[in-house]
């Protein structure tokens, strides 16, 4: 069932396959952090009570991400070909597979941000208040620190999704893992290396999280 | 001086309306310390949030040496709250950063230059006695040092006022003391005006000089705390008063007296006993005292005595009146 020369043949084609995947989350996870960090703190000091806190703002911003979250990965690949295209140039290969996989992680990684901020303390946060700081310096000071190894947990399970998104990028020809195994795994019967792909997967992952927990708690002063 | 100008807070929450403070208006000046007592739910803490409006009023002015903080835009609130410290019952100190560093926060939305802040920082932690633990986190202090830690935060910017809400509710007794003993220090040596709720009478008579008594959203008592535990108004402060300083007597007791309980007061420096032992020998009254205690309020002396009378009534109305003239209060418990 698992031909070990076969596979050792196929290790270049594994690596590149790794490589790609790597591209991708690489990508697509800076993207969502730079740009899902700041809505994630945006939907949280708009709502109710808080010191910027407005209606108008919040329901925009929170439908667009509910928009977006609740489209099935796999069609809103397809769905953004032409902006793919248009970023790009392409359709195909693993950069492009990034813009979709962006677009998905930046809604998701931030109503992650957002429930972390919400675990803060309102206490802390209105003391800030009391003591006359400026907002931005709420968010710098108060917000992020507070909700730092909370956010980085964020980050995990946000890797985690993006590894399972990477896959499906695959099926379209993004490349990585997920198109290693089903190109050979699935339409050729490939036992070894579909066996091969999902032991990296789960490597991968388990690293991933183990990683996330012990940086999150190595961050945390409480 | 501190003036609040009717001030109401309404609350809507579903349909219904919640009165949380109602139609207050009160005096606090420079260099008191002002306690605010009520059970929970009077509307004390709304009233103190008041102060920096962390919460706004629905209606009436919170006057600050006359200037009206409803009135003020954002930026000019902002930088009015660097001039009013608050204190917190649960500390709310930021986890993530140093004792130092929650300290320099504050210094820091003051826009002090960034090369000051260190030695301001260190001037502050000495002033609440915490020098050592600049470095470390505030999961490691004890409940007594964080509170010190949120009032070097809250002295930072040299504030007029301090606002205490329910800072040593948290706290055990021992703690609450010495919390107790550095706010009248920071008091008396800053000359800052402290503004504090609490529900715990002992605070009160332990640093107070002024204070009111809140239910229902107002103010049903306010003035002198040592004229308040004299002569308490309203049930509410007699039952507060009474948390402190106890006449309950055993019915078993109570059971066996003859003629009438009178309860005695003096206030400051009427030596009650003198003033007893006279009354005794002139009128054919027998007496008997059943409680008695001279409590220190603003380290003046008020001596409180229960005293079981006996005689024929208008001895014992000859004798109350005696007491009177000295200089004592008499009121009548009970007669039998």
């Amino acid at each position: 069932m698992f031909d070990v020369t076969h596979f050792i043949d196929m290790v270049p084609d594994l690596l590149k396959a790794f490589q790609e995947t790597i591209i991708m989350i690489g990508i697509s996870l800076s993207v969502s952090i730079v740009l899902g960090l700041p809505l994630g703190i945006l939907l949280f000091v708009t709502d109710k009570g808080l010191f910027w806190e407005n209606r108008l703002i919040k329901s925009v911003f929170g439908f667009a991400v509910n928009l977006i979250r609740s489209i099935p990965y796999i069609i809103l690949l397809v769905a953004l070909f032409p902006l793919t295209k248009l970023l790009v140039g392409q359709t195909i290969g693993p950069i492009a597979a990034s813009v979709s996989l962006s677009v998905a992680a930046i809604p998701f990684f931030a109503r992650l941000v957002e429930t972390s901020l919400r675990e803060i303390d309102k206490g802390v946060i209105e003391a800030s208040i009391a003591v006359g700081a400026t907002p931005w310096m709420i968010i710098k000071d108060v917000l992020i620190p507070e909700a730092k190894s909370s956010i980085i947990q964020a980050v995990t399970v946000t890797v985690i999704s993006l590894v399972a998104f990477s896959a499906m990028a695959g099926v379209v020809g993004g490349g990585g893992i997920g198109d290693l195994a089903i190109r050979f795994g699935y339409y050729r019967y490939d036992n070894t290396i579909m066996i091969a792909t999902v032991a990296i997967l789960i490597l991968l992952v388990q690293a991933i999280q183990i990683a996330g927990d012990w940086f999150a708690k190595s961050i945390d002063k409480r | 001086m501190l003036e609040f100008r009717n001030v109401s807070k309404v609350y809507s929450a579903k349909k219904k309306e919640v009165v949380g403070v109602d139609n207050v208006s009160l005096i606090i000046n420079s260099g008191d310390i002002f306690g605010i007592v009520g059970y929970s739910g009077a509307g004390k803490s709304s009233l103190l949030r008041c102060i920096n409006l962390l919460e706004r009023p629905t209606s009436g002015e919170i006057l600050i040496n006359g200037k009206d903080l409803t009135k003020l835009s954002r930026n000019e609130l902002r930088l009015a709250r660097l001039k009013i410290g608050m204190i917190f019952q649960h500390f709310y100190l930021i986890s993530q950063k140093t004792v130092g560093e929650n300290i320099a926060f504050a210094l820091k939305a003051a826009s002090m230059p960034a090369n000051a802040i260190p030695a301001r920082v260190d001037e502050l932690l000495e002033m609440v006695g915490l020098a050592e633990k600049r470095d470390v986190y505030p999961a490691q202090l004890s409940g007594g040092q964080k509170q010190r830690v949120g009032i070097a935060r809250a002295l930072a910017n040299n504030p007029a006022m301090l606002l205490c809400d329910e800072a040593t509710s948290a706290l055990d007794p021992k703690t609450t003391v010495s919390i107790l003993r550095l706010l009248k220090e920071i008091n008396k040596k800053l000359g800052i005006t402290i503004v504090l709720i609490t529900h715990e009478m002992d605070v009160v008579k332990e640093i107070c000089n002024r204070m009111a008594v809140m239910q229902d959203g107002k103010v049903i008592e306010e003035g002198d705390v040592y004229d308040i535990f004299a002569s308490p108004q309203k049930i509410l402060t007699q039952e507060f008063i009474s948390s402190v300083v106890s006449f309950d007597i055993p019915k078993t007791i109570l059971k066996d007296v003859r003629g009438q309980i009178v309860k005695i007061l003096f206030k400051g420096n009427v030596a009650g006993e003198g003033v007893i032992s006279d009354t005794m020998q002139r009128f054919e009254v027998k007496g008997n005292f059943l409680h008695g205690t001279i409590e220190y309020i603003q380290e003046r002396p008020l001596g409180i005595f229960l005293m079981e009378l006996q005689g024929e009534d208008s001895e014992l109305a000859k004798a109350r009146a005696y007491m009177t003239e000295r200089g004592a209060i008499v009121e009548v418990v009970l007669h039998v």
